[in-house]
């Protein structure tokens, strides 16, 4: 409570004063500002492509680590429809989930081609509703290219894969690729002010960038989280860290054992709509769309899983012949080279490139 | 709704430009500001609109029949029953909790097995009156955002009005607009009628200046808010959340995060109010005035929380008696405002506590302050650091989740080793930088000068900008008075 005489009463000299402090600007240099803000906003990540040092080589792939750093995974998918002859899209099958960079599907592609002309664009854990988001938002620069989009039919499943189902305990993966408004995703949960932040980012190249410096300098975290687990450091590029996510060991020697999934009916899945919308995207930006369907591990379906698989595989190439896109399904790899249900291992990585090689007829 | 989030900006970006069209028309104007406050304070809990409605509306009808009576008697039984009605409210919602707790626990101290019931067991008794079934409509008992703020704005108009200083509002619309003001709804400053009703009252001009002065006002309060508080808050959250785990220095260190911390977050979220209220046209009071440089209590009480203070200055404190029977009641009087203060703040003990120590605090340094020695002899800095070690010292208790953990933190403040506290250094630089400018700012022309340069300013601004673009984190961080 200030000092004052009762004969004061008022308190014209505190709300007197407009401001606290001297940062006061006029209108015009408002302006400027605002000028400079829009400079800083559409010139920043041009800058930085320039200033930050990115050579992928060989058998390059995103890093795991890295998963989340979309304007990276922009930056590599424009400089890759420039390098090479055609571009492979999809999930962690695409990525090479248990296998090294180079036994991935991508070099053993090359490898048939004698040279490099498939680039692997795979993203650890994009199911077909973030593969939608990823390339409506960060892959247009990807146009008039021959495009192999991997179609995993997992995320179809179960109710649960297929977003469907809400669950606090299990956040979904990359919600910054989903689509914030329409359609409704019934297992993302998020606030207005959020959705409304990632639908900015996902079109404004500023906010994945800033995002990028996080992904890549400070351990994927936020700037103020980071100093706080570091208090004294400076931050610093990590490099790229090892690819090899999990023991390359088939199915059976896991000990996983055989499933009959829940099969979402194909009329109704979430999934198989998004993934029906990227490929038309891709198709709408003139590109040369070949969609790989499968190789399923069909050995880990009990009877009732697979006619549920049989019935969801039936849907999709029937609608990818309805629509007049070319679309492959490679013939279902022997059980010891699945690493899981969807997953091949090295040598089943080379079977099916070996298989995709001669369909295509490059 | 809060200021920093894409939500108010979408939000703002649909009221803004209809507001322009319409504020001609101070009938569509006032409707207008109306359904976009109830709109900003329903986006929290709709339910609650009701009692923002209620408080309104019995307020404004109270202060109608104080207009038509004729007897001074009459009018003051008005006033009581829109004072009952405003502090029932927010005794009910704030304070029974906590009542009910304190009372049952004396209770089983005294053997009694008499317990008062829960608190949200009388709405639905009430209501089981009328043949609902039994905890129907209320789990529990939910404070609602800002009750503490537009109770006591509507109250001053009650008591103004009461006291013949301001004039009756006839409309009844431009009244809920008057407590409804959604920029400075939920947090203050508890505007005045007498500053803004009158601005209602007419169709606001909007200048370049408004503009530029609003813009800059709200960046400030951004900044404060999303690159300082929030930031400090990660912190302070992790030391205050187990505090038996840290060591002195980490102790010490959150506790002076948190001063700042609370600082710029309330601090913030009134410059942001006041710089939306601002390009609309509004002139809202000063409520933060660099307090962490005040060289006295009673000083640091008039540059923080102004328009929390000048409202128990002249609704409380004066009321009874101020200073004018002696210096004994005159301490009375500033006691009993301090702890009364704390007790705004929140329902705990922890509150209390905090308002009786300002209040030993103020009533120890008035004499201090008043003699020659520490008047001209104790140097400017001294005095600032004195201030503000006290007032970061009563941080404690107001952020302690009880008097116990308050009690804990004071204890290994002293008792346990000095061991590295891992406190950002980014957290440092930034808080040195704040407390170096607001003593730059407030001191010697000369210095004064220097932060008053253009360019400075420009770099102030362009450095706040690259910093909230790059390196703050987004934020959906509730404000910390939204409690209050």
């Amino acid at each position: 409570m200030s000092e004052q005489t009762n004969d004061a009463r008022g308190h014209a000299e505190p709300s007197a004063l407009a401001f606290s402090n001297g940062v006061r600007l006029s209108g015009r240099q408002w302006l400027g500002i605002g000028f400079l803000t829009i400079a800083l906003v559409t010139g920043a990540p041009a800058l930085w492509r320039q200033a930050e040092r990115f050579e992928p080589g060989p058998d390059y792939r995103i890093p795991y680590e890295l998963g989340n750093d979309y304007w990276l995974y922009a930056r590599y998918s424009r400089l890759a429809a420039e390098r090479y002859d055609t571009l492979v899209v999809g999930d962690s099958v695409v990525w090479g989930e248990y296998v090294r960079r180079g036994q991935t599907l991508c070099h053993y592609l090359n490898e048939l081609a004698g040279g490099e002309r498939f680039a692997n664009l795979g993203l650890d854990g994009t199911y077909p509703a973030a593969l939608a988001g990823l390339i409506e938002h960060y892959v247009d620069g990807v146009r008039d290219k021959n495009v192999i989009l991997h179609c995993n039919l997992l995320w179809m499943s179960s109710p649960r894969e297929d977003l469907q189902v809400y669950r606090p305990d299990q956040p979904v993966n990359h919600p910054r690729l989903l689509a914030q408004f329409w359609p409704q995703i019934p297992r993302y949960q998020e606030i207005v002010a959020n959705r409304i932040g990632i639908v900015i980012e996902q079109h404004v190249p500023f906010c994945s960038w800033t995002n990028h410096l996080q992904q890549a300098y400070f351990d994927q975290k936020d700037v103020p989280s980071w100093t706080l687990e570091h208090p004294y450091d400076v931050p610093a590029f990590h490099g790229l860290p090892p690819t090899v996510r999990y023991e390359p060991i088939s199915w059976t020697r896991r000990g996983i054992e055989k499933k009959d999934y829940d099969w979402v009916e194909p009329e109704t899945s979430l999934q198989w709509r998004f993934f029906r919308h990227a490929a038309e995207v891709l198709k709408r930006r003139g590109n040369h769309v070949t969609i790989v369907v499968g190789p399923f591990n069909e050995h880990m379906l009990t009877a009732e899983g697979l006619r549920g698989y049989q019935r969801m595989h039936t849907h999709v190439v029937a609608w990818l012949e309805k629509q007049g896109l070319r679309h492959l399904e490679p013939a279902v790899l022997p059980s010891e080279e699945y690493a899981d249900a969807s997953h091949p291992l090295a040598t089943g990585y080379a079977r099916l490139a070996r298989g995709i090689w001669s369909r295509t007829g490059r | 709704m809060l200021f920093h989030t894409w939500v108010f900006f979408v939000f703002f970006a649909i009221v803004y430009p209809v507001y322009l069209l319409v504020r001609r028309d101070n009938r569509l104007m006032n409707l207008w500001l109306m359904i976009a406050s109830y709109t900003f304070y329903g986006w929290w809990n709709p339910n609650y609109l009701l009692l923002l409605f209620g408080t309104s509306a019995i307020d404004y009808v109270m202060v109608l029949f104080m207009e038509r009576s004729r007897s001074q008697r009459t009018r003051k039984l008005w006033l009581i029953i829109s004072l009952v009605s405003n502090f029932g409210f927010l005794g009910y919602f704030k304070y029974s909790g906590f009542i009910t707790d304190n009372v049952n626990a004396l209770l089983y101290q005294l053997g009694s097995s008499l317990r008062l019931p829960d608190p949200v067991s009388y709405p639905n008794t009430m209501l089981g009156l009328f043949g609902a079934p039994p905890e129907a409509f209320f789990t529990k008992v939910v404070l609602p955002i800002g009750i503490s703020f537009h109770t006591f704005q509507s109250m001053s108009y009650t008591i103004d009005a009461y006291r013949g200083t301001i004039q009756t509002e006839r409309s009844f619309i431009r009244f809920l607009t008057f407590v409804s003001f959604f920029p400075q709804l939920v947090a203050g400053p508890i505007e005045r009628a007498s500053n803004l009703l009158p601005q209602l009252q007419k169709a606001p001009t909007i200048s370049r200046h408004d503009l530029a002065d609003g813009l800059s006002l709200f960046l400030v309060g951004f900044f404060k808010k999303v690159a300082l508080a929030d930031y400090l808050a990660l912190y302070v959250d992790k030391v205050y959340a187990d505090p038996a785990h840290f060591q002195a220095p980490a102790l010490i260190l959150a506790t002076l995060a948190f001063g700042w911390q609370i600082y710029f977050d309330f601090s913030g979220y009134t410059d942001m109010a006041r710089g939306i209220a601002r390009v609309m046209g509004f002139h809202l009071m000063l409520n933060f005035n660099n307090p962490y440089i005040a060289t006295g209590l009673g000083d640091f009480w008039a540059r923080w929380h102004i328009s929390l203070s000048t409202w128990f200055k002249d609704y409380l404190y004066y009321p009874l008696g101020g200073n004018r029977h002696g210096t004994l009641n005159t301490y009375r009087n500033m006691f009993l405002t301090m702890v009364i203060s704390g007790i705004w703040h929140g329902a705990a003990w922890t509150f209390v506590i905090w308002g009786v120590l300002h209040a030993v605090g103020r009533v120890l340094t008035r004499e201090l302050e008043r003699t020659a020695f520490y008047r001209e002899r104790v140097p400017t800095l001294v005095k600032q650091l004195l201030v503000f070690t006290f007032v970061t010292f009563t941080w404690i208790f107001f952020r302690a989740q009880s008097l116990h953990e308050a009690w804990l933190v004071v204890s290994r403040i002293f008792l346990t080793a000095w061991t590295d506290p891992r406190f950002p250094l980014l957290m440092l630089v930034l808080i040195l930088a704040v407390w170096l400018y607001e003593f730059l700012y407030t001191s010697a022309q000369v210095t004064r000068r220097l932060v008053d340069l253009v360019p400075v300013r420009l770099a102030l601004v362009i450095f706040m900008i690259v910093y909230l673009a790059i390196v703050a984190q987004p934020s959906t961080k509730a404000f910390i008075y939204f409690q209050f």
